[in-house]
């Protein structure tokens, strides 16, 4: 035991005195938490979202990179030899190094998460699960990272191997690009994959059901683990002189493989890589976490696809210290918002039962067009009636209108649940990211106004923008007819874009956003990149 | 009852045999050298005795014990110098010692051998600032911080300047007056013969000799080394008749051979110069030296002293 503590102890020393290795493990992390709050700022909740890829992306440097980097550089360096002359186990070598290591991890972990937690995010619904999943996580890809130490001759070898893990299982495994924006076979491919399971256990801590709803992914990871530890302790070398080319114990490599591939197939028998939404939806939004209103909501005043801390952020008032509370009653006449204000007396709105029952004033005193996101940005674009479609989008757009009028999911007799089905064919495009996701929205824009009439149309669309998580979202599982990607999506990204949408086709109805006008650049909006674009448009 | 007993030692790489039936024995307190050409096996016999290789036969005990049986047990009880020690670059001497003394169950306390091989001034500097002669004294350092029975010495002075090797020949010796036993391998004829009690020549992974080193050169050879300086240079053929010349080299009118009938050889030779008139300006003969049985021996040629 004072071997493994007085190791530990040493490998803590060293790794932090390695300005390097403190760049690599530390600040690359909070780099990757910036960009993704970067580029996914208009999405309600950004940081709560990703925080499961973020995580997974930190972990996977620090085990695949870090860890196999140092223990090859050492032996490389004979250090591992001189241990071997010494009267201590080898198990005690490399127990000491994996806790060192699964210490980084963690530290880099809880700094990420703090960081987040910073620019405000809610505080993750499951803390002590994650800290489970996150051990999970930790175990699967530190046993990678042995297997790669054992594989590797030298330094130079690490990152060639580790890019070949790292860069498919980033782009095609389920971690830095969504699983619903990959086609069928990569998500099937990603099953094989660690990372997948990494990010939706980690997530479902972070903001949906817990851990104990991702049980399969835990165990995948676990058996993904013990495969890697297990071909690691086979392979084991002290000696930089031992080449893995020429050493008997590399067959040990194929238990390893195998647990990947048992997982895969596991994984396969349980049907997870066909299901569109099942892997999206297990990580569930925040707003259903929080406790529900204690009336019927009897909104006028909310915000469509924002998230509390985005609403912060656009109102400039400080971060609440709570988790922020669903969409609900919030009297205010002016439009003006702040932490402190919510706290005073406003006078009442007046109180609308039914979707019949609004008003233009309602809409005039609620929302505000000129900010909602930018159509030439990344959240919610539509093209301006100036821009002609690639021929290969065209025909797919073509396609949409002539389905659009037979389509199940927009002729059902509810006119409200009728216009969120169709806004929901602009928004799953928009989601995925796919080339059509510019101009599905003149297909459905065009199907709305010919289907509702004006004056309907116009209530319907606020009252969807004020109740975005109401209805069914079932229509989601057959926008596929049209033709989009298979695959499992988001949910409540889904619903947040189709409202944005709903506003912004009530702003060209209401004649308060120009046909062909670009928001955001014709109008003097700022564009995408402004910190205060999405959801400026909802008075608090 | 020997610290070191070795049998029959083989091991083999692909298709080199390092050590093929290698067999000694090494005396409580004695330092046994085991002197060989670069490739010859010494470093692979050291290894294997001391748990680093795995030997494919022979039998080998250490302080009674049975090293392949009872590995842990043996690295206990003995301290070892590898060729080449490195640690990390950040790691400080009094670190590195702290670390390995919680490897063994009685260890010695870092600050005694800070002390004692004088690295207490570097004792917190990082190991990427330390001198060559400063990495090896924390070599020493860290196998002795077992409190070691024997010591493994693998080409120790190596690489290090005059006054390293020095200080580090004067550690050794010290190890011997402290009544540690030590095995040491070089391929320096000098340090060998100043260091050792005993040597074992090693050339192809086989012991092809074994004692004091003054027994070896008395006992292996009876050659001698002429010297010889003359007015005028001798026609080589002037020699054919002269009986015992060895390795004859002439080189203008410096004439060198070596001979085992030292007096004969001179007799004849010496009749031969006077019959044609040809003065002996200088003449020396010269016992054979370690150097020259080790180069007998293993069929090496002379790299100054260094084979």
């Amino acid at each position: 035991m004072r071997a493994f503590l007085q190791h530990l102890a040493a490998s803590l020393r060293l790794h932090y005195r390695n300005k390097m290795a403190l760049i690599y493990g530390y600040l690359f992390p909070l780099i990757f938490l910036l960009a993704f709050w970067v580029l996914y700022r208009y999405e309600s909740v950004p940081l709560v979202r990703h925080m499961g890829e973020l995580l997974t992306v930190s972990v996977l440097g620090g085990a695949c990179f870090g860890l196999p980097t140092t223990m090859v550089s050492e032996r490389e360096r004979g250090i591992w030899r001189r241990y071997r002359l010494a009267p201590v186990s080898t198990l005690t070598l490399v127990s000491s190094t994996v806790a060192a290591r699964y210490i980084i991890l963690i530290t880099a972990g809880l700094l990420q998460l703090a960081a987040a937690l910073g620019a405000g995010m809610p505080l993750p619904a499951h803390p002590a699960g994650l800290f489970g999943a996150f051990a999970f996580v930790s175990f699967a890809f530190i046993g990678l990272g042995l297997v790669m130490a054992m594989m590797a001759d030298n330094v130079p070898a690490v990152q060639a191997l580790g890019q070949c893990i790292f860069l498919p299982m980033l782009i095609i495994g389920g971690i830095a690009v969504p699983l619903a924006s990959l086609p069928e076979w990569a998500q099937h491919f990603s099953m094989f994959f660690p990372g997948r399971y990494a990010v939706e256990s980690l997530q479902a801590c972070v903001n949906g059901a817990g851990l104990g709803a991702v049980r399969f992914q835990a165990l995948a990871l676990v058996i993904i683990g013990a495969g890697g530890c297990i071909a690691a302790s086979q392979m084991f070398r002290w000696d930089a002189q031992q080449r893995f080319s020429r050493r008997s114990g590399k067959g040990w490599l194929a238990v390893a493989l195998a647990a990947w591939a048992i997982v895969g197939l596991m994984s396969e028998y349980r049907g997870r890589g066909a299901a569109r939404t099942t892997a999206a939806r297990t990580a569930a939004p925040v707003q259903p976490q929080a406790p529900p209103p204690a009336e019927p909501p009897r909104v006028v005043t909310t915000q469509p696809a924002l998230s509390p801390a985005e609403t912060r952020a656009l109102s400039s008032s400080p971060p609440p210290k709570e988790r922020p509370a669903p969409p609900r009653v919030a009297e205010k006449p002016a439009p003006k918002s702040s932490a402190t204000e919510d706290a005073q007396p406003q006078p009442p709105h007046p109180v609308r039962s039914s979707w019949q029952e609004v008003t233009i004033a309602d809409i005039e005193r609620d929302l505000i067009f000129d900010r909602l996101p930018s159509d030439q940005g990344i959240v919610t674009p539509i093209a301006g009636s100036d821009e002609d479609p690639d021929p290969e989008v065209a025909d797919h757009l073509e396609y949409i209108r002539e389905m659009l009028p037979s389509w199940q999911p927009g002729k059902v007799a509810d006119p409200v649940q009728r216009v969120r089905n169709l806004l929901y064919v602009a928004a799953v495009p928009d989601v995925q990211q796919t080339p059509i996701e510019r101009f599905a929205p003149h297909a459905v824009y065009e199907r709305l106004q010919h289907d509702i009439p004006k004056d309907q149309l116009i209530k319907i669309l606020y009252w969807i923008a004020v109740h975005p998580t109401d209805g069914d979202d079932a229509a989601v599982d057959q926008v596929w007819a049209l033709k989009f990607q298979s695959g499992a999506i988001d949910m409540q990204q889904v619903r947040d874009r189709a409202a944005i949408y709903g506003v912004k086709l009530l702003g060209r109805l209401l004649g308060k956003i120009p046909e062909g006008v670009r928001p955001g650049s014709d109008q003097g909006q700022t564009p995408d990149h402004r910190a205060d674009g999405l959801g400026s448009h909802v008075r608090q | 009852m020997p610290s070191v007993t070795v049998s029959d030692l083989r091991k083999q790489y692909d298709d080199v045999v390092a050590a093929d039936g290698v067999s000694f024995e090494i005396d409580r307190g004695e330092i046994f050298g085991l002197l060989g050409p670069n490739g010859s096996g010494k470093t692979t016999t050291l290894e294997c005795i001391i748990g680093l290789r795995e030997p494919d036969r022979g039998e080998i005990k250490v302080a009674g014990i049975d090293a392949r049986r009872h590995p842990r047990t043996v690295k206990e009880r003995i301290g070892a110098v590898l060729q080449t020690t490195s640690l990390q670059d950040k790691i400080t001497p009094r670190e590195a010692l702290t670390l390995f003394a919680s490897f063994y169950l009685k260890a010695a306390r870092p600050a005694d051998l800070l002390e004692r091989f004088g690295i207490v001034e570097k004792a917190d500097a990082p190991f990427d600032s330390l001198s060559g002669g400063q990495r090896q004294r924390l070599a020493l350092a860290l196998a002795f911080v077992s409190n070691p029975e024997l010591v493994f010495l693998d080409e120790p002075t190596t690489g290090l300047d005059p006054q390293s090797r020095r200080e580090l020949h004067a550690e050794i010796s010290r190890m011997k007056t402290d009544g540690h036993t030590v095995l040491l391998t070089t391929h320096y004829i000098d340090e060998a013969e100043r260091l050792c009690d005993r040597i074992a020549i090693i050339d192809r992974g086989r012991i092809i000799a074994t004692g004091a080193p003054h027994e070896l050169i008395a006992g292996s050879t009876t050659y001698q080394s002429v010297s010889l300086a003359t007015a005028t240079a001798i026609d080589p053929t002037l020699l054919a008749a002269v009986p015992g010349i060895d390795d004859l080299a002439i080189d203008g009118t410096r004439t060198t051979f070596r001979t085992a009938t030292v007096s004969r050889t001179l007799g004849g030779l010496l009749h031969e110069l006077d019959a044609r008139g040809i003065d002996v300006v200088d003449l020396r003969v010269k016992k054979a030296t370690l150097e020259d049985v080790f180069i007998r021996l293993t069929d090496s040629g002379p790299r100054e002293h260094e084979l």
